[in-house]
């Protein structure tokens, strides 16, 4: 029972322990070499730099002191959006006053309705004048007697 | 203190010297995953002394609670990436049948070099995976660190890697070799 599952043990773990051998072997055939002009050029090049020093931490404020900045921010914030949404409002309707009484001005004149109308009725009656004078011409040139 | 932390120090005051010491022993490995991701051998160099410039530079942001190779590794795909992206996004499209860098490195053997299938048929990040993982020896933590993802990502690309390329093995191993795998 033992040595059977040692054997299937064996042949599960093998393929991979074989994997991983393989691919440390195939790695180590890319050949490479540091050449001394590469050397050289990193050095030269490392020579020419200057490491960075990290910042001192004395130079960052610490977040906690302006935790109250996103809170005025906020508030000044929807401050804004309330004084903006009022401004937009449409004004409200004024009050309506209850008018003064005031005396119905009367025209001065009495004129009587025959005179205003007169002129209009005149007008008329030369229009029917004028549309019978023009009847009459037409009937008279297409040669027809007036009725 | 050990060793390699005076070394950091040194460093971290502007020897040079100290910190030539301090990536000697790291600078071939580097060179030899920048390869892999570069189009050029020339491109591998360029890479590697940006690298070093850059651990050089900001050496004061090393934390050691991490390996110092975890931190160089890091830099390394960092500058990779930025020379690729000039020509190209995808380990896959560096493989060009004629110039592949890695050919004019790599021994003739009787099969491809497992690394230039995982080339092929891993993606970036795996590939990167499985590199660190089986080739520096690094821990998942680590690997997770260097590709900045979680432990729980690392361990299941690492073993879709592993699985492919086995495949792959199998595939390719001469029939003798086959036979053993069951």
């Amino acid at each position: 029972m033992r040595s059977s599952t040692a054997r299937r043990l064996r042949v599960k773990v093998k393929p991979m322990d074989k994997l991983k051998q393989q691919l440390r072997e195939d790695a180590a055939k890319i050949d490479v070499t540091i050449s001394p002009e590469l050397d050289d050029r990193i050095r030269a090049s490392l020579e020419g730099v200057t490491p960075e020093k990290p910042r001192p931490q004395g130079a960052r404020k610490p977040a906690v002191s302006l935790w109250w900045m996103s809170s005025l921010t906020g508030i000044a914030a929807a401050l804004l959006v309330l004084v903006i949404l009022d401004r937009n409002r449409p004004a409200p309707a004024p009050e309506v006053q209850p008018l003064a009484e005031v005396e119905t001005l009367r025209p001065p004149l009495k004129i009587e309705s025959a005179v205003l109308t007169a002129p209009l009725a005149r007008e008329l009656e030369n229009l029917e004048a004028d549309l019978r004078k023009a009847e009459q011409m037409v009937m008279a040139d297409i040669g027809l007697e007036p009725r | 203190m050990s060793d390699e932390l005076k070394l950091i120090d040194a460093a971290k005051a502007g020897s040079v010297t100290a910190f030539t010491e301090l990536v000697r022993n790291y600078r071939e490995g580097l060179l030899r995953f920048l390869l892999t991701r570069c189009a050029s051998y020339a491109d591998a160099e360029d890479a590697l002394q940006d690298t070093l410039i850059n651990a050089y530079k900001y050496l004061y942001s090393y934390d050691p609670r991490w390996r110092f190779s975890t931190w160089l590794y890091r830099i390394a795909i960092r500058n990779a990436g930025k020379l690729r992206s000039n020509y190209t996004t995808e380990l896959g499209e560096l493989r060009d049948e004629e110039n592949d860098p890695l050919d004019n490195v790599i021994a003739e053997s009787e099969r491809e070099n497992l690394w230039q299938s995982a080339r092929r048929l891993l993606n970036d990040e795996v590939y990167t995976a499985m590199w660190l993982r089986y080739v520096e020896d690094m821990s998942i933590n680590d690997v997770a660190e260097v590709l900045n993802r979680s432990n729980s990502w690392t361990k299941v690309n690492l073993l879709r890697g592993r699985r492919t390329l086995d495949a792959e093995l199998n595939r390719t191993a001469p029939a003798s070799e086959s036979e053993a795998y069951g």
